[in-house]
């Protein structure tokens, strides 16, 4: 179980330390390699939850917690989520009211990104 | 023994046993890290507040919403690198956690020296990452007319979600790092010498979730 | 379970003021900062009370006072609403009831963190300061926009307080929840982490179990508030447009393009319906508690008191949308609300089912306290069971906006929650001054408190279902409004203005007794709960004397067979009452 305190060897950290950047530049390349639509929206995520799950559970020490203070502190947020799916389904419909009520004043298809990959 | 007996049973007997035990619930935790970690958890419900508003009012927008990697690219030998600034934010960002982590390491030694100079490390990375956001802000305000209120790129929503949330981080971030300062001279002046060091690990608690929700921050507006 | 060593607590260091000031001004000690919240509480309650006896004679008798124009009538009901929800029922509760009850009745010192402590309650000042600082004249008044303070239009034009109110209003609830965030980090982290020896959690009598997860959804919850008061500052100073659409107020053309409103309406309620909680489930905890002591038995199905808290605890952040189903959002969301809502019907049933049951051939005493948890479970039945109605879209669609819903959240969790407020005063009075209230004013106070606010908010119901809408500031014109609907408004501003005025009987009573009432001994209702084991009646500072308690027991052996008297306190070891 945790001692009081938390030590741990430097080496692990300096691994950590090392996948953190390799995951930065992973997600950093999905926008290089301009990746569009369900692909990038799967690597973004990933990459996210990575590096989320690599600082909470090896910087601030989650994985050396007890469950007690593990399921304490990571439950709760799962509301969040509720509260992001719900408005996430509500913001397409609020979306399509504007386009059927408003939709001659404004331009319901956002432009085509710019490429900027080979660009010059 | 009776703590030996829960180890060896699984995560569900652990966490019955601990709340059903008396005095403390959270076994071996200080006050002050059990308060922090809970203050983190309340702050993390502001965090995705703002970032669930933004993505509300992105979706729900009819105008066109920029492109954040066109926007935010340098110039890097005449060719425009996007998010070039971001990417070197985020790596001194997680550098910064990794002497943090490193610095509670020493804590924990009792290496009070080495504890001081890389919390002064951290807070200095730190104090570089708030530089960079100013020259970014800078970058947008005067270069791109990217106001709080206005975009000439389309959707008016992205100037004001833009410095509305990376200024609410780098508050976050310049507190960090006064806290670091504070906490790393007290612990060169040897105020914590009789206790366990642990405020270290407290402090960088706090510093590795303004690092956690930076990686939000950049999935859900630079890279969206 | 095994007894185990107190780290920390037993030797915790206490800050040992010398001066007067450092005692009773800047005091570090939860008892001193729990009577500072209530005095402050019930000084900013007083101001909502007198507002709404306005309010009251404007709605009966309209026009009578000239200078109670429409402005100030808005202003009226915004402060009168925002002040009784977070300013006093929120700060009461917690600030007051939690700071008092929580180390005490886990065995603590002190809160874990005395010096946030303090600062929880000097910053919760400052924002009623700020708060009151709308009044100052020659600015506009404060803000008029009704509590729940929807864009666009309170900061449009039109709205009284447009500018210089509403940034009062935004600035002071911003500060209130940095009080509330120290005060609650200290109420959590000492339940769960500086208990006394034997002390578990299900052992802890239901007061700290209902402070417990309402300090818990007030952490979650207020930073939702806090972040749609920022976003609509900055709407308003800044001119970004997050809650406002394009939108002509005026007959003018704003410069605000693109916003969405409803976002607010979800981001307040997501704060707004757990905060409904945050008032109910101290008050819950303390009728319990109130309930088992002065009934002279054991809280009928204690474990599931407890969860039935949770349970409703989790439910309250998925039910927000149905203060919302006559907003225009997405259609489908009226079905999963109102579900999600009565599911809640079924935990709090079982607290009143659970009240009810323990109430079943007790020892009833019908001592003040009693009288009020007894009308508080009363009370809050009525205004449960409306909620039904309103909980339902169908039935809330037409009732939206009437004096129905009115007369549902007052009853529900305005009256509720102040009748356990008077009740939890009247019992732990003597333990926080060693006096004793007055009993027969105490009796008088509580009968005209009751059935006035039963006379006041019952006929409401009946102009909810009559259409009377709510917010007017003048009805009597309108052709569908019936004489008799006029003649109960009447009713009801008599009443309200005379059990107004009774309340002066209660604080009369706080203050005499402190002076003049009865000394009232260590453990004068014969409880068991920690708080009455002290060694000293008040406790001194630190509580304990030299050694913490220690306990072998939960809080509600009262009436136990073959045991010598009918109530065992919690620090009494099982063999000695074999």
């Amino acid at each position: 179980m945790a001692e009081v305190g938390q030590q741990h060897p430097i080496k692990v950290y300096a691994l950590v330390w090392l996948l953190l950047f390799v995951f930065s530049i992973g997600s950093y390349f999905v926008d290089y390699l301009d990746f569009q639509g369900h692909l990038r929206w799967f690597l973004i995520i990933v990459f996210m939850l990575l590096k989320a799950g690599f600082i909470v559970a090896i910087f601030m020490h989650m994985k050396w917690e007890r469950w007690t203070l593990i399921t304490a502190i990571l439950v709760p947020p799962l509301v969040l989520l509720v509260l992001m799916y719900l408005l996430a389904f509500e913001a397409e419909y609020a979306w399509a009211s504007r386009i059927v009520y408003f939709g001659d004043e404004v331009s319901p298809i956002p432009a085509p990104p710019p490429t900027h990959v080979g660009a010059h | 023994m009776a703590e030996a007996a829960h180890e060896e049973s699984g995560p569900l007997t652990t966490i019955v046993n601990d709340w059903s035990s008396d005095v403390s619930t959270f076994k071996a935790v200080p006050w002050g890290k059990a308060m922090m970690w809970i203050f983190l958890l309340s702050d993390t419900f502001i965090f995705t507040s703002f970032l669930v508003s933004y993505m509300t009012v992105r979706m729900t927008s009819t105008d066109p919403w920029p492109e954040p990697s066109a926007v935010f690219a340098l110039e890097f030998l005449g060719t425009p690198v996007p998010l070039l600034l971001i990417a070197i934010m985020t790596f001194i960002l997680i550098t910064s956690s990794g002497t943090m982590a490193m610095a509670v390491n020493m804590g924990y030694a009792r290496r009070k020296k080495q504890v001081f100079w890389l919390m002064l490390a951290t807070a200095l990375l730190g104090a570089s990452f708030v530089g960079m956001q100013a020259f970014e802000w800078t970058k947008l305000i005067t270069g791109e007319g990217v106001k709080a209120w206005t975009n000439p790129m389309g959707s008016a929503q992205f100037g004001s979600f833009f410095f509305m949330i990376t200024g609410f981080h780098g508050l976050h971030v310049s507190a960090g790092v006064v806290y670091l300062a504070i906490v790393a001279w007290r612990v060169l002046r040897g105020k914590y010498e009789h206790t366990n060091y642990e405020i270290v690990e407290i402090t960088g608690l706090y510093w590795h979730f303004v690092d956690l929700v930076w990686v939000f921050i950049f999935a859900f507006f630079y890279l969206w | 379970m095994a007894t185990a060593e107190i780290p920390y607590q037993e030797t915790m260091p206490l800050h040992h003021p010398k001066t007067w000031i450092g005692k009773y001004v800047f005091s570090q000690d939860h008892k001193v900062i729990a009577v500072q919240y209530g005095i402050t509480a019930i000084a900013v309650g007083l101001v909502a009370l007198v507002l709404s006896d306005l309010m009251r004679i404007q709605i009966a008798w309209p026009g009578e006072m000239a200078w109670f124009v429409e402005d100030f009538y808005y202003q009226s009901i915004t402060m009168h609403g925002m002040i009784m929800v977070i300013y006093l029922l929120t700060a009461f509760l917690l600030g007051a009831f939690g700071n008092f009850t929580v180390p005490l009745m886990c065995g603590a010192r002190d809160m874990v963190f005395p010096f946030v402590n303090m600062l929880s309650y000097w910053v919760y000042l400052i924002s009623v300061i700020i708060l009151l600082l709308g009044y100052i004249p020659g600015l506009g008044g404060p803000t008029g926009a009704g509590w729940t303070l929807y864009p666009p239009q309170t900061i449009t034009e039109g709205t009284p307080g447009a500018d210089w109110g509403i940034t009062t209003m935004l600035a002071s609830l911003a500060v209130f929840i940095v009080a509330f965030t120290m005060g609650g980090l200290n109420y959590i982290t000492t339940i769960l982490q500086a208990r006394t020896r034997g002390m578990s959690l299900m052992r802890m009598p239901l007061t700290v179990w209902g402070i417990f997860v309402a300090t818990f959804l007030g952490l979650l919850a207020f930073p939702a508030l806090f972040v749609s008061a920022v976003m609509m500052i900055l709407d308003l100073k800044i001119g970004t447009s997050f809650f406002m659409p394009a939108i002509v107020s005026l007959g003018e053309t704003l410069a605000y393009d693109g916003g969405q409103p409803l976002l607010f309406q979800h981001l307040f309620w997501f704060f707004g319906h757990p905060e409904v909680y945050i008032v109910a489930l101290p008050a819950f905890g303390v009728v319990s508690d109130l309930i088992s002591v002065h009934a002279r038995k054991n809280i009928f199905g204690y474990r599931l008191m407890v969860w039935a808290l949770v349970f409703i605890g989790i439910l309250s952040f998925i039910v927000w949308a149905h203060h919302m189903f006559v907003a225009g959002m997405h259609p489908y969301f009226g079905f999963f609300f109102a579900t999600t809502t009565l599911i809640i019907a079924v935990p709090t049933a079982i607290k009143v089912y659970n009240w009810i049951l323990t109430l079943w051939k007790a020892n009833i005493k019908l001592t003040v306290p009693m009288l009020y948890a007894l009308s508080f479970v009363l009370t809050f039945i009525m205004g449960g069971i409306t909620g039904l109605f309103l909980g339902n879209v169908i039935i809330d669609i037409p009732l939206s906006d009437t004096y129905f819903v009115v007369a549902h959240f007052h009853m529900v969790m305005g009256v509720s929650p102040i009748l356990a407020i008077f009740g939890g005063i009247y019992h732990w009075y003597p333990k926080l001054t060693g006096r004793m209230l007055n009993d027969t004013v105490g009796k008088w106070h509580f009968w005209i408190t009751f059935l006035g606010t039963y006379i006041i908010y019952f006929p409401m119901h009946y102009l909810g279902f009559i259409g009377v809408p709510r917010r007017y500031y003048e009805n009597f014109d309108s052709s569908f409004y019936p004489q008799s609907a006029q003649d109960l408004n009447e009713l009801i501003s008599v009443t309200a203005l005379f059990v107004g005025a009774a309340q002066l009987l209660y604080i009369g009573n706080l203050i005499w007794s402190y002076f003049y009432g009865k000394p009232a001994g260590d453990n004068p209702w014969g409880a068991n709960s920690l708080e009455w084991c002290t060694p000293d009646t008040p406790p001194s500072h630190g509580n304990w004397g030299d050694k913490l308690p220690t306990v072998h027991r939960w809080a509600y052996d009262y009436s136990v067979p073959g045991a010598e008297r009918d109530f065992i306190p919690q620090n009494v070891p099982q063999e000695q009452t074999a």
